[in-house]
């Protein structure tokens, strides 16, 4: 990704070891907020819209 | 095959259970012949039909159920791993969750006949809250299709799978040949895959220790922190560097139109 990035123009660099080595030193991370969640579908949902619609 | 089948009259029972647990499990194992080498032993008498049934559904439903609670714990995660050696990680996650959606039922139940299929159905199931019980369910009819299939096919032709066995050992020579030519085509490809991208270690790293000094110094208007990991933010609670972005890496063409071409990006994953 750096190198296609590079070869665009940017400038980029790649963070050794990521976000676990950003973890490691103390640094602070931040949870990823809902608008920024991928919502993959589940059985309990289905489930939970059944129970829903019984209830009305 | 000639060994496993004298293990198997010696040893049936443990080697059946075991082999069949451990293919469960995702591992490399010839679960598929060893149930046709059981089958075979059952039709000569050396191992008897329904311990040889009872055990290899009890090893496929407990490796099953591990697995199942690997995916209920780790969420989608596993998922992302299982998915890594795809082209598009990304696209691969989000299909196999729509289309396990979609067919996970008949997925359970036939999963096992379809190579890695068999060991992406049970974490997928407990990723996606199937509820254990009717994942237990359908993965118990599947493994008993999968027993008797195999089984069957052993039992019933037993004395083929005999003969097969002779010829394997005459033709073992070669068979020796192909595996290491194979073994060796690998290791060139890999070696091959090195060389071609050995371009990209010349992009400059940096440590978090040198990055976070940047970052509260007055050069941090300047800098962009980029996630890149390949798949995207699937559980709630998922964490990220503070202040970062994510960018879609099997969709840079259009990604790249949206980065500021003034800053510098630093890139991270896992």
């Amino acid at each position: 990704m750096a190198h296609l990035l590079r070869e665009q123009g940017f400038n980029a660099f790649v963070i050794v070891g990521g976000l676990g080595a950003w973890r490691k030193a103390g640094q602070p991370v931040e949870i990823v907020p809902e608008n920024d969640l991928v919502h993959l579908p589940t059985f309990a949902r289905k489930v939970a819209l059944r129970v829903r619609q019984a209830g009305r | 095959m000639s060994d496993l089948l004298s293990l198997i009259a010696h040893h049936g029972y443990v080697i059946i259970f075991v082999v069949v647990f451990v293919e469960a499990v995702g591992l490399p194992a010839p679960a598929a012949l060893a149930l046709i080498a059981g089958g075979a032993a059952a039709a000569s008498g050396a191992l008897r039909v329904p311990e040889v049934a009872v055990l290899a559904v009890m090893g496929m439903l407990i490796g099953d159920s591990l697995l199942y609670v690997l995916g209920s714990y780790t969420g989608w995660s596993l998922l992302g791993f299982l998915c890594k050696v795809s082209v598009n990680p990304e696209t691969c996650i989000l299909r196999s969750a729509e289309s396990f959606y979609k067919r996970g039922r008949a997925a359970l139940v036939f999963a096992k006949f379809i190579p890695g299929v068999n060991t992406m159905s049970p974490p997928l199931a407990g990723s996606m809250k199937m509820p254990f019980l009717q994942f237990l369910g359908l993965d118990l009819i599947g493994a008993c299709l999968y027993a008797s299939a195999y089984g069957g096919v052993g039992f019933v032709a037993h004395g083929f799978v005999l003969a097969i066995v002779r010829d394997f050992q005459e033709a073992g020579r070669a068979v020796e040949i192909v595996v290491v030519l194979a073994i060796v085509g690998y290791i060139g490809y890999r070696i091959s895959l090195y060389w071609k991208h050995r371009v990209y270690r010349v992009v400059p790293r940096v440590r978090v220790p040198e990055l976070a000094r940047k970052l509260q110094s007055e050069e941090s208007g300047k800098i962009l922190l980029v996630d890149v990991r390949s798949h995207g933010y699937y559980d709630p609670g998922a964490a990220r560097i503070r202040g970062s972005i994510r960018i879609e890496p099997n969709n840079l063409s259009e990604e790249i139109a949206k980065l500021p071409r003034d800053r510098d990006i630093y890139l991270y994953c896992t």
